[in-house]
């Protein structure tokens, strides 16, 4: 089995949580890497470095875009050495000002190093986002350990 | 492999001291843990006991590793729903780790057992309780209990 699931409870609005995966000027704070697409069906995105050279580190297709609700969208190599995975962020209303992010990443049985990567990063990120939506404050998270986004 | 697991890893703004007396301690624990507590010296070899306010005891068992404040390994069964407690003991360990400002908690949750109806139930509590305590300590406030959240909701 090598679907990744993350669930986690956020206190704020989900379009706040929308926001941050998609507009780059939020993403580049929790994610340091950020995302460009214009998220409609069918457009392609790309997860691009924070050091903001355009270098493309994962792209892929937007397969559903429901704002500010779900997410769907595949996440491929851009050398596309390996079949693509995909990523569904679901955001739903849990209580008064509480949101419930949850995170699968599936489809990954035919890359193994991106399974154990992005098992890895996807706390980081979470968390850091949780910690940006409700406190302000981040961290550069790829400078503790790994480097994978 | 054989049996059924649930891994978490959280990272908390927050000193690893810190963290592991928010794990440990019952006036800690009943500020984000559903309002529950456990008791034990959290020595190896110690009995342990997690309380509900609504349910009396729920789960118990014993300290098998005891590395404050880095590690500590539970030997853990449901006491309170029969299906739950039916399946045997679990095992659940906790690590933690310094990374500069922040402590790495991961949350390892296995039982000897396929499709596990325990690791399902805890796997639907856990997000929710290291949630609550990431907000917590984040925030210093006892509103990071998602419990009282939903409880809100529905009055």
């Amino acid at each position: 089995m090598s679907d990744f699931v993350y669930v986690t409870y956020i206190y704020t609005t989900p379009q706040k949580v929308w926001d941050a995966i998609t507009k780059p000027e939020f993403a580049r704070r929790y994610w340091v890497h950020y995302n460009v697409s214009d998220w409609k069906p069918g457009s392609r995105w790309e997860h691009q470095h924070g050091d903001d050279s355009g270098k493309v580190l994962i792209d892929g297709t937007v397969l559903e875009s429901n704002p500010p609700r779900r997410l769907v969208m595949t996440w491929a190599r851009p050398d596309k050495s390996q079949e693509p995975s995909r990523v569904t962020f679901d955001i739903a209303d849990y209580a008064p000002g509480l949101i419930c992010l949850t995170v699968t990443h599936d489809q990954l049985e035919a890359d193994p190093a991106m399974a154990a990567s992005v098992s890895g990063g996807w706390p980081k990120v979470l968390s850091n986002l949780k910690s940006m939506l409700e406190t302000g404050k981040t961290e550069n998270i790829w400078l503790t350990k790994g480097k994978e986004g | 492999m054989t049996g059924s697991s649930f891994i978490y890893v959280t990272y908390i703004r927050s000193p690893q001291q810190k963290v592991w007396d928010a794990l440990t301690q019952p006036e800690f624990q009943k500020l984000y843990w559903f309002g529950g507590h456990q008791e034990s010296t959290w020595k190896k070899g110690a009995e342990w006991k997690m309380f509900m306010p609504q349910h009396g005891l729920t789960d118990s068992g014993e300290i098998l590793e005891s590395d404050p404040p880095n590690r500590v390994v539970i030997k853990w069964r449901n006491e309170f729903r029969p299906n739950l407690k039916e399946e045997g003991y679990a095992r659940c360990v906790m690590e933690l780790a310094q990374e500069a400002d922040l402590t790495k908690l991961t949350i390892t949750h296995t039982i000897d057992k396929e499709n596990s109806q325990f690791i399902q139930a805890v796997s639907g509590g856990w997000p929710r309780i290291l949630s609550s305590l990431k907000t917590y300590l984040e925030t210093d406030s006892a509103h990071g209990d998602t419990r009282s959240a939903a409880e809100q909701t529905h009055k």
